[in-house]
């Protein structure tokens, strides 16, 4: 008598698998929007700030004008380029840096116990703090401008990163097989760079996809008040912030660069929650 | 109206392409006491979640369980909430993650009592007070009070049993329920179960890896291995003759004051080799590997063979009373 | 849980401290000379070091800032450079406008998020929750002021529902001040409830992972009820923890609001004064900022001190 087993029906398998989708689908906008972006750096169709009044407010389609110009007559696809490496630059390089500091502060908060205290407290602190409004004041002294927009976004995101890092840290070091590493004589900050850091990276670079995400909101947020990134440079924001002013807010020039920033931000989060199912033990979103 | 509590057939629980329990059968009649032995991993733990259709979504079974007239693996989740916590329920490992931390324990009890046999707030107080009383629990209206982290573990665990009983249910199913315990309370909290059962005369099936437990509280006995049960019968039969190598290896590892020297140097009777992982199982007996009477028809997978004493095996022990 | 209170409004008072200590220090510390600024580029030495010595500039940081706690806790403020205005003043205008407004647009997220994410996580298997989850994300990408500059076009310009901005006073008409309010509530409270739909969804299929809902079933709960009375009941723990953070978040979005929707708000006093670069106003207007946002944060983590039977009752 044979095992009278009810096979269930096989899965699709490889990219199609329905639980991979949001690693696809995230991972392909993403890397448009990025590869656009980095291609303005080397090249646009034309010149960001040319004004050409003769060819004002020309509508999509138009061509050598993929998405028509703006009301001085400068190329919107140009801009749209731009605008999304400000986003891309700005955004990853706040989650960048955030990354590494907080790292580095949650991995210490983690294994040095007497400085653990001191460190939360900072990071609640700083978390206390809308963004926002450290935005405004660093702006106010500083002045707007690529470096505080940076600098700002660092300081925003950077507790957050340590609160996670610490967490995960400490789930680590509670291991058996730091124990033994300990007793081999190693030292505790030691063990924490050698041994946690590889077994948190996953959880770290899903991190860093959400705070790349959310700090290309953040920096459009700041440029349509006025306070992040100014022309010369462009910024999705700031073209927002611009059509607003010029035009109102009838035109199609308003939708564009909020469509780029949206497009950007969803390929971010569904390529960190790809990933995170990723890295994942299967079983974790299972429910009974 | 049937004599049994519980009526597992060919049970096969999978998820995906991992077969995790691989035709399990038993029967357990009214009142009868069963333990379900075998190492981590055997498929203990998941063929009682899937007799209490408490599986994991993605999780799937074929088979039968038969239970108080229906076919619990057929029957949709409105059916099985009727059942449990009423004719069949379940006592759970862990007593520090089982209550619900928000909730008072007395509400936890009551809400039992009233949604499974309508009783009004007052009647459903009393009831939970007797129950805890039988639990040798002190003060029993402190601990209607009281929240989960208020209490020890041992009391936590015996409360959970107390909401298990609180129906009289036909079969109580009992996963590991001292494992997690102090070994000084453990022996409180079995003593309580078995007596707990003797008097509703439920059905008990006790799963646990620990030997001398099931010995104590039980009369009759599965043991599972790789997914399959591969010896059942009387304790006093399989313990005394078991007929599966396995079995005889499990037993020959208790340790028990005779085979421990106390002065050192004897080491403890293993079984060589481990148990293969779910993905790379062997098609025929899973335990082969590791039997030192393997043959060419073990790659066959053997069936229960057997009237009372039953054993899945080709090449099964001799018992000392026949042959040799 | 008189303990709890009592650590919490330590902690509340210590934070606001070292706070404002970090408010000034940034102001002072990080824009190079006050006096220079407030001048602007072509002022000479020589004004500017008029300015210092009048502004008391010259002193001791920690005299300073002093001298300004000092004033905070009387009610003074502090004044604009040029236009002579007091901050109190100024704030005091404001806040009809920005409080309502961040309140709202916080309460409203509360009650859409809930009852989302508690439908979402109850479908997490079916399409009608997969329906949700996606449209939360899409929430979740849209900046606040694009979302914001949509809503306006449509309710606003192309159906003339309500006002695209502008701010009728309260004085003036209560009614007409809450028409003024509406579309910006509504945009502020439908992007902060995207975020916390997702967070709602996680942390209530998280809890119906745990072993105590396991047992509710074990005992007869179905999955509906358990889910409500076992799941969300013990999700709200971590979710409050999320309406902290989400507090914060709020400032943010306020302030994009009302420049959206021309409200004369807290933010545009901020804005016109950040960049006018009038440090002496923008220092206290944050601080004020910064103490309700704490103060949000601190009834947050009182209620979740009452929720959390761990913390509210000892063994």
């Amino acid at each position: 008598m044979s095992l009278a087993l009810k096979i269930p029906k096989i899965r699709a398998s490889g990219i199609w698998k329905k639980s991979r989708l949001p690693l696809v689908i995230g991972g392909s906008l993403t890397s448009v929007m990025v590869a656009l972006g980095i291609v303005s750096i080397f090249w646009v169709p034309r010149d960001v700030n040319g004004i050409d009044p003769a060819f004002r407010m020309l509508s999509i389609g138009t061509p050598h004008h993929l998405f028509g110009t703006d009301y001085l007559g400068r190329d919107v696809t140009s801009m749209l380029m731009a605008g999304l490496r400000t986003s891309i630059i700005i955004g990853s390089s706040a989650a960048f840096l955030s990354l590494v500091i907080g790292t580095i502060l949650g991995m210490v908060a983690s294994s040095v116990s007497k400085l653990d205290e001191p460190i939360m407290r900072m990071a609640d602190i700083f978390m206390a703090m809308p963004g926002i409004i450290f935005a405004l004041v660093l702006a106010s002294t500083i002045g707007p401008g690529y470096l505080t927009t940076i600098f700002a976004l660092t300081s925003f995101f950077t507790p957050a990163f340590v609160r996670v890092t610490r967490a995960s840290s400490m789930r680590v070091l509670a291991e058996d097989y730091i124990a033994v590493a300990r007793l081999y004589g190693r030292k505790r900050l030691f063990i924490t760079f050698r041994h946690v850091l590889p077994n948190i990276s996953s959880i770290l670079i899903v991190q860093f996809t959400i705070y790349f995400a959310a700090g290309v909101l953040s920096e459009a947020g700041l440029s349509y008040l006025g306070v992040g990134i100014n022309r010369p440079s462009v910024s999705l924001g700031m073209m927002l912030h611009e059509a607003v002013e010029q035009i109102g807010i009838s035109d199609p020039l308003c939708v564009w660069p909020g469509l780029a920033i949206v497009i950007l931000v969803i390929g971010l989060n569904l390529l960190g929650d790809g990933l995170r199912d990723h890295f994942d033990p299967r079983f974790s979103q299972r429910v009974r | 109206m049937e004599t049994f509590a519980l009526k597992v057939e060919n049970l096969v629980v999978a998820l995906d392409d991992l077969v995790a329990v691989r035709g399990v059968s038993f029967t357990i009649e009214k009142g009868e006491r069963w333990g379900l032995v075998g190492e981590s991993g055997a498929g203990k733990s998941l063929t009682a979640l899937a007799v209490m259709g408490l599986l994991q979504d993605g999780w799937k079974t074929s088979g039968h369980v038969w239970h108080d007239g229906i076919d619990l693996l057929q029957a949709s989740d409105k059916t099985l909430s009727s059942r449990r916590g009423r004719t069949m329920s379940m006592v759970f490992q862990d007593p520090t993650t089982a209550l619900n931390p928000v909730a008072k324990v007395g509400k936890q009890i009551t809400w039992i009592l009233r949604h499974h046999l309508k009783v009004n707030k007052k009647e459903a107080y009393e009831q939970s007070l007797e129950l805890l009383n039988k639990m040798n629990l002190p003060r029993p209206e402190s601990i209607m009070d009281s929240y989960p982290h208020q209490l020890s573990g041992g009391q936590r665990q015996r409360i959970m049993i107390a909401m298990a009983l609180a129906c009289y249910p036909e079969l109580i199913i009992a996963d590991e329920p001292t494992t997690a315990l102090d070994v000084t309370v453990q022996k409180q909290v079995l003593r309580l179960l078995d007596a707990a059962v003797s008097e509703r005369n439920c059905g008990l099936l006790l799963i646990t890896h620990d030997l001398p437990v099931i010995a104590a509280m039980c009369e009759n006995v599965a043991v599972m291995y790789g997914g399959r049960i591969v010896e059942t019968g009387a304790i006093s039969e399989v313990f005394t003759n078991p007929r599966h190598p396995y079995t005889k290896g499990l037993l020959a590892s208790q340790p028990t004051l005779d085979n421990i020297d106390l002065d050192g140097g004897t080491r403890l009777p293993s079984i060589r080799g481990s148990v293969p992982p779910l993905h790379a199982m062997p098609p025929g007996c899973a335990f082969a590997e590791r039997c030192d009477f393997a043959t060419e028809r073990c790659k066959e997978l053997p069936e229960l063979d057997g009237e009372t004493h039953r054993v899945a095996c080709w090449n099964p022990l001799m018992s000392t009373a026949e042959g040799v | 849980m008189g303990r709890f209170i009592a650590r919490r409004l330590f902690f509340f008072i210590i934070t606001l401290l070292t706070t404002s200590i970090l408010i000034f220090a940034l102001i002072r510390a990080a824009g190079g000379n006050v006096a220079a600024i407030l001048l602007g580029k072509n002022s000479s030495a020589e004004e500017i070091h008029k300015l210092s010595a009048e502004l008391g500039l010259e002193r001791p940081l920690p005299v300073q800032y002093f001298e300004w706690m000092n004033n905070f806790l009387h009610g003074n403020l502090g004044a604009a450079f040029r236009s002579k205005q007091l901050a109190s003043h100024l704030i005091w205008t404001q806040a009809p406008v920005s409080v309502p407004l961040s309140l709202g647009g916080f309460l409203l997220a509360i009650l859409l998020a809930i009852p989302l994410g508690t439908y979402a996580a109850k479908n997490y298997n079916k399409p009608s929750g997969a329906i949700v989850a996606v449209l939360s994300q899409v929430g979740i990408a849209i900046p606040v002021f694009w979302a914001g500059l949509l809503l306006s076009l449509v309710l606003g310009v192309h159906l003339h529902i309500l006002p695209t901005g502008g701010w009728t006073p309260w004085s003036d008409s209560v009614v007409g001040a809450m028409r003024s309010l509406v579309l910006p509530i509504f945009t502020l409270g439908i992007v902060m409830a995207s975020t916390l739909t997702r967070y709602t969804r996680t942390a209530i299929l998280d809890v119906m992972n745990e072993d105590f809902v396991r047992t509710a079933r074990a005992s007869g709960m179905s999955r509906r009820v358990a889910l409500i009375k076992v799941g969300l009941r013990n999700a709200s723990l971590p979710l409050v923890t999320v309406l902290g953070l989400l507090a914060a978040e709020m400032v943010g979005g306020t302030v994009i609001i009302e420049k959206v929707y021309s409200l004369p708000g807290i933010s545009r006093m901020i804005l016109d004064n950040v960049t006018a670069r009038e440090v002496v106003v923008v220092q206290s207007t944050v601080m004020v900022i910064v103490i309700y946002v704490m103060t949000i944060n601190l009834i947050i983590d009182l209620a979740y001190g009452l929720l959390d039977p761990r913390i509210r009752v000892t063994k």
